[in-house]
């Protein structure tokens, strides 16, 4: 873990030295624990501040839209595959870009963490395999891999698929893990269980947007929810305006999902953001055999037409 | 459209068909269709604003 | 109590399926009375914001047509 730090840091300091990038996107310490957030170094002497463990769980592809100079990125998998996303739909240019890839072993699940401490935690520290967890008067190890988040426990591309250099050693790939364990038990059930599972899902909502921002997949210059003439979308706290926009992000997803957890992460009353999102990667992978952002060569689904594409469900 | 009934709304509530603007009989059967399976559904009580008001 | 009629919102893309439904009236066909018709310029302009528009606004179903 520290070596990855020392790494990205060493690149950091070359780019910003001899000028090849304007700025370098990475992590620094938050101001409470597991709480990093992204930060934008522009001066050589600013690279210390750069941090790298498993509280990492932003997506950085999200600070890349649009930007016109040189960026020097830190890239875990999901990262690197949102950026790929970005190059494919022209929001990004890859000439503009210095990835530095970070093999990822999995972030952990803040939330798991403080329901068990409590707010008596005072830090939280990470040696790779473990994490020490520091409390008022006594101190606690636990397992990473027992507090993963969920989507990085079924990840199964830990590696970048886009990167200029690394910040470490290759890691392997998990093999032999469910990715959509929990969709399937939503799809076995009937449609009325399904209903009331979402509702249930659904009930502590407040639709602070959350999900949305967090989301490098969502730049679009209007959102869908800030549209008023015509308003598609009822801006209320009903349910069914809820589901809607939820149903709606959801769709905006489709094809270009990387299940980077962002959303999940984001959501201040943790709900299951990727419940909806994982069905559209389920969708994707058995009708189109797609998963978002594993390749710069290849077109996504939606916007390619083949003679072979799913239509069983036009009569 | 599995997003839809991954959601619990149920299947049928949304339906799709291909018809040529030559087709007029298959259109005509279409809607027969449509209509006779929606029928067979029922109301629409779930994603529905009006039927939460009401209930 | 009446047999339940449900509405059902169809969104007929106006080269083929509402061609087809044109035909029908001149053909003096008859069919439901159930559908109500929106015309859109081809089925690409569909979104997902109008099928669950109609069907949040009170529709029993949704019909779409290329």
């Amino acid at each position: 873990m520290s070596g990855y730090q020392d790494k990205i840091k060493e690149v950091a300091l070359r780019l910003l030295k001899d000028g090849s990038v304007d700025m370098v996107i990475g992590f620094r310490k938050g101001t409470l624990p597991m709480m990093n957030e992204p930060c934008f170094i522009r001066r050589p002497e600013d690279v210390h501040q750069l941090v790298w463990d498993s509280n990492c769980g932003i997506n950085l592809a999200n600070y890349l839209t649009d930007r016109k100079e040189k960026i020097a990125v830190v890239a875990k998998g999901c990262d690197s595959r949102n950026i790929v996303t970005h190059i494919i739909e022209n929001k990004i240019k890859r000439e503009n870009l210095h990835i530095i890839g970070v093999p990822c072993q999995g972030m952990v699940d803040k939330r798991r963490i403080i329901s068990e401490f409590g707010d008596t935690l005072l830090d939280v520290a990470d040696d790779g395999e473990n994490l020490k967890i520091k409390i008022h008067g006594s101190e606690k190890s636990l397992k990473k891999t027992d507090v993963l988040q969920s989507n990085c426990a079924a990840c199964i591309h830990r590696n970048p698929v886009l990167f200029d250099e690394l910040a470490g050693e290759l890691v392997p790939e998990q093999a032999g893990v469910d990715r959509y364990a929990e969709v399937n038990r939503v799809e076995a059930m009937s449609p009325q269980e399904k209903w009331q599972y979402f509702e249930d899902l659904l009930s502590p909502c407040i639709r602070c947007y959350a999900c949305r921002n967090a989301c490098p997949l969502c730049y679009c210059p209007t959102c869908f929810v800030d549209e008023s003439r015509p308003q598609w979308v009822g801006k209320s706290q009903d349910p069914i305006d809820i589901r809607t926009f939820h149903f709606l992000r959801a769709y905006h997803c489709a094809g270009r999902c990387t299940d980077c957890g962002a959303c999940e992460r984001a959501c201040p009353v943790g709900i299951k953001v990727r419940q909806f999102t994982s069905k559209l990667n389920k969708d994707a992978f058995e009708m189109f055999g797609w998963e978002a952002g594993m390749t710069l060569d290849e077109r996504p689904p939606l916007d390619t037409y083949k003679p072979n594409d799913p239509n069983d469900f036009i009569k | 459209m599995n997003l839809m009934e991954h959601m619990g709304i149920e299947p049928g509530r949304l339906q799709f068909s291909w018809i040529s603007s030559a087709e007029s009989t298959k259109f005509v059967d279409v809607v027969k269709t449509v209509t006779a399976s929606v029928k067979a559904l029922g109301p629409n009580t779930t994603y529905n604003k009006q039927a939460v008001k009401v209930a | 109590m009446t047999e339940f009629e449900p509405k059902i919102v169809s969104f007929l893309c106006n080269w083929c399926s509402y061609g087809a439904a044109d035909l029908a009236g001149v053909g003096r066909m008859e069919y439901p009375s159930n559908i109500r018709v929106i015309r859109i310029p081809c089925t690409g302009r569909m979104s997902p914001k109008f099928f669950l528009s109609a069907l949040s606004e009170g529709a029993d179903a949704v019909w779409v047509s290329g």
